[in-house]
């Protein structure tokens, strides 16, 4: 009985942790060509040969808001390992995005996405919703919610598809 | 001092001994359900011939949930609120939605409608599954609308589990099932939900009904429930009973 109550304790209070799920949605990785905050053009394509973390956020999105400064600590957790984010923002105008930019730092791309033509391609309907492409320039991976990026587990799945 | 004494004892004894629906200014009529359920609906009385029907489940005590429904019944609407989960005595939780029985939810209506109103229904969040489930309901039973006006989805969250990125969503049983009752969806603008309302409106059209769908500006989801409300949610907020309004105006003038 004792044994259960501790395990249900250990249970209840660790932090939770939600892994990455195999990509289930058909056909070809959409196309992703946005600008940054900066104004600097990015294009996914471009990126191939590397691991790349898409998520696609609002800053009225609580678990966006709460998530992102993990999303640093991720970059650095990745050390050497071929990898990025490119986080699309939702439709949001420039100030609105930039205020928040100010006030959480990330250290990686925000993209400006100001009528929502990646969203539909992407078939995203709530946020945070987050897409991994492999090297293979492949969706391996999708994740739906806020999580803590740097959450070894998930930086282990990241590396070992950035290995394959 | 010893005046601000009294007045604090008279505020106490106010506040303990006046029931709250004296102080709303409503009355709380007690429908029995076949032995099941006995389900207290607070009613802010008017004079028009309309009634809004609102599922909030809890007979409307969320924030600014009284104020609006006291300001349309100044308006001649006037306003139903079910407390569905007491009635059932189910717990305050979102699983307990699902388990509300559509007899409880029909029956509901039915006294409603033998006000001979023209009754509109309304629900926010999760809760919208009901009126769409009862309004299902209603049409079967009566093969059509008949005296249902329309319904009105605040915020709707309707997926069936969680949304999975790249794929589409999947809705709960009651969207799709409504056949003539015309659906009006409002969003709020600053939600991510937003970008599902499209995908939602053809999904909720799929069993005829007409729906349309707005996007209110600036402001998020539940935001005259939120208590960190910022300055385009309270504006909204304190207009919320004209929103609403506009809202049944408009479904009112809905082709079917």
């Amino acid at each position: 009985m004792k044994k259960m109550l501790i395990l249900l304790l250990v249970l209840f209070t660790m932090p939770a942790t939600a892994g990455l799920k195999p990509y289930e949605g058909e056909g070809p990785t959409p196309p992703l060509t946005l600008t940054d905050i900066q104004g600097t053009m990015h294009d996914l394509a471009a990126y191939q040969g590397k691991v790349v973390l898409v998520q696609f956020w609002a800053t009225y999105c609580a678990p966006c808001r709460k998530e992102m400064p993990s999303m640093n600590r991720l970059i650095e957790k990745m050390g050497n390992t071929p990898f990025v984010i490119l986080a699309v923002n939702m439709g949001e105008t420039q100030e609105e995005v930039e205020a928040f930019v100010e006030e959480v730092g990330p250290e990686f791309p925000i993209l400006m996405d100001p009528d929502g033509e990646s969203i539909g391609a992407w078939q995203v309907f709530a946020a945070p919703s987050n897409f991994v492409v492999g090297a293979d320039g492949k969706i391996h991976y999708t994740l739906f919610g806020g999580v803590e990026w740097d959450d070894d587990e998930l930086v282990a799945q990241l590396k070992e598809l950035a290995n394959e | 001092m010893r005046l601000i004494k009294s007045l604090q004892q008279i505020l106490l004894i106010l506040l303990v001994f006046v029931p709250a629906g004296a102080i709303a200014g409503a009355e709380v009529l007690t429908l029995e359900i076949d032995g099941d359920a006995e389900i207290d609906i607070r009613i802010f009385r008017a004079e028009g011939d309309t009634l809004l029907l609102g599922f909030a489940c809890d007979e409307g005590q969320g924030i600014a949930e009284q104020s609006t429904a006291e300001s349309l019944a100044e308006d001649g609407v006037e306003v139903w609120m079910p407390d569905m989960l007491g009635g059932y005595m189910l717990p305050k939780t979102r699983s307990s939605i699902q388990s509300i029985p559509s007899e409880g939810l029909y029956g509901v209506m039915d006294k409603a409608m033998q006000s001979g109103k023209k009754v509109y229904l309304i629900a926010s969040g999760p809760e919208t599954e009901l009126v769409l489930r009862v309004a299902s309901e209603w049409e079967a039973r009566h093969d059509g609308a008949a005296g249902l006006a329309g319904v009105v989805l605040l915020f709707p969250r309707l997926n069936d589990g969680k949304p999975e990125p790249g794929k589409e969503p999947v809705y709960v049983e009651a969207v799709g099932k409504t056949r003539e009752v015309p659906l009006l969806v409002l969003e709020g603008e600053r939600t991510p939900n937003r970008w599902g309302v499209k995908h939602l409106t053809a999904a909720l059209a799929q069993g005829g009904s007409h729906v349309h769908a707005k996007l209110i500006p600036d402001v998020r989801g539940y935001f005259f429930k939120r208590e960190d409300a910022n300055m385009p949610e309270e504006v909204v907020t304190t207009q919320l009973a004209g929103l609403i309004k506009a809202s049944l105006f408009f479904l009112g003038r809905t082709d079917r």
